[in-house]
């Protein structure tokens, strides 16, 4: 046994002494930098895609994605009429924007309660019931949101969202491959916030059209407003902060509306 | 959103706990490390002569030890860039540590002076398993402790 001995190990061999938030925020900062630099650059890609879809591949596409829009000529006669009255505003107000005849508006009712409308591929609009009972007392507070609508298909908003959300889904899809499932949460998580700034730049370009044509068309934008002081009265103060939302503010909306209300009526 | 809240929470609570057992358990292997110090321990396979006269038993120790969210965030972004695994290696290195721990404790249960031949064994516990769960790994130590014969 003589000559055998165990010497004390000196500590920190295999344990680094740097304090393990500091590796974390290195790792997220390098990581979250990298998703966001590459989300823009595919995102660029994707917008670029799209902007070279002609407006009948679009119409055409639109016919193939979504064929549920020409399954409802079955609906009953009420709501016939009340698509037929949205179809009239629709055009009376696009007549303001210059839509290109190669993609005609259609406007779809749906009698679900939502207080809202949208705008999607192929210049189809679909406005809910709920929107309607929430603007029942101003029609330019309807013609408001319908403009906004319109708008994002005169700008071309659907078909550039979708050609950026599908490079970024394939961007996101090749990280699949990378890290564990908590790293790729988090690589959708930021993908999809950079895909809310655009989604907040379209919202707000659309607002300023829709303003715009709905001034034209009554000549005043008073009642614009209601839609947006109804939405934001509904959110009881739960908003996310603006990075994390789709669209702009209700507040910003309102204001942006006030704005224009009182240069215009400055100028005359 | 809220996927985001869910997220920082286990993080927080990953990193919390996971510090603090990590902590608690280095002061832990430290002391009784100290206090097990007479025990000698090695890798030898030839046992040397001894002067008194001695038999040779099994010893042996085993741990499980799991990893944290915490951990295992940080060691996935790290596949992403390379390099020191840092959040593993301390989480081994207890695992190393401790296993030789329980070894020396059950020698010196024996009335053993020494371990010889002493080897170490991994295995990842739940590889295989569902993706989502959490990592757990095994040291196992074992080795032939020397028990003087009265």
């Amino acid at each position: 046994m003589n000559g055998y001995e165990n010497p004390d190990i000196p500590e920190g061999i295999n344990v680094t002494q740097e304090h393990p938030l500091k590796e974390f925020g290195q790792l997220v900062i390098g990581v979250t930098a990298l998703i966001i630099i590459l989300a823009l650059a595919f995102s660029e890609l994707g917008a670029y895609a799209a902007r070279h879809l002609t407006l009948e591949q679009e119409v055409a596409l639109a016919h193939r994605m979504l064929p549920a829009m020409w399954t409802e000529t079955a609906a009953e006669p009420a709501e016939q009429a009340e698509r037929k009255h949205l179809q009239e505003l629709a055009d009376r107000l696009a007549r303001h924007m210059a839509i290109p005849a190669a993609m005609p508006v259609t406007v779809h009712y749906s009698a679900e309660p939502v207080v809202n409308a949208m705008a999607t591929l192929g210049g189809h609009i679909v406005v809910y019931q709920g929107l309607l009972d929430a603007t029942k007392d101003s029609e330019t507070a309807l013609a408001m949101v319908m403009a906004h609508e319109l708008a994002h298909i005169k700008l071309r908003h659907p078909a550039t969202a979708m050609g950026r959300g599908f490079a970024v889904a394939l961007l996101l899809s090749t990280f699949a491959g990378l890290g564990d499932n908590v790293m790729q949460g988090w690589a959708n998580s930021v993908g999809t916030l950079t895909a809310l700034r655009y989604s907040r730049e379209q919202e707000a370009a659309a607002d300023s059209l829709a303003l715009e044509t709905v001034y034209r068309e009554y000549g005043t934008v008073k009642g614009a407003e209601i839609f947006f002081e109804h939405a934001s009265a509904e959110d009881n103060g739960l908003t996310p902060p603006a990075i994390l939302s789709t669209h702009p503010s209700h507040e910003e909306r309102i204001r942006k509306i006030q704005n224009f209300a009182a240069k215009e009526s400055g100028a005359e | 959103m809220y996927d985001l809240i869910v997220f920082l929470t286990l993080i927080a609570l990953g990193y919390g706990f996971g510090q603090h057992a990590e902590r608690k358990h280095f002061r832990s292997i430290l002391e009784r490390e100290k206090e097990l110090k007479t025990l000698l321990c090695f890798s030898e396979r030839r046992i040397p002569e001894q002067e008194v006269p001695v038999q040779g038993q099994l010893v042996s120790g085993s741990v499980v030890i799991s990893i944290d969210y915490f951990k295992q965030f940080v060691a996935g972004l790290r596949n992403l860039f390379g390099g020191r695994v840092t959040a593993y290696e301390s989480l081994l290195e207890r695992a190393r540590r401790e296993a030789i721990l329980r070894m020396k404790e059950q020698a010196r249960d024996l009335g053993a002076d020494s371990v010889w031949n002493v080897r170490l064994e991994t295995a990842a516990i739940s590889q295989g398993a569902q993706r989502q769960q959490v990592g757990s790994m095994e040291v196992m130590a074992y080795g032939t402790a020397l028990i003087r014969k009265t």
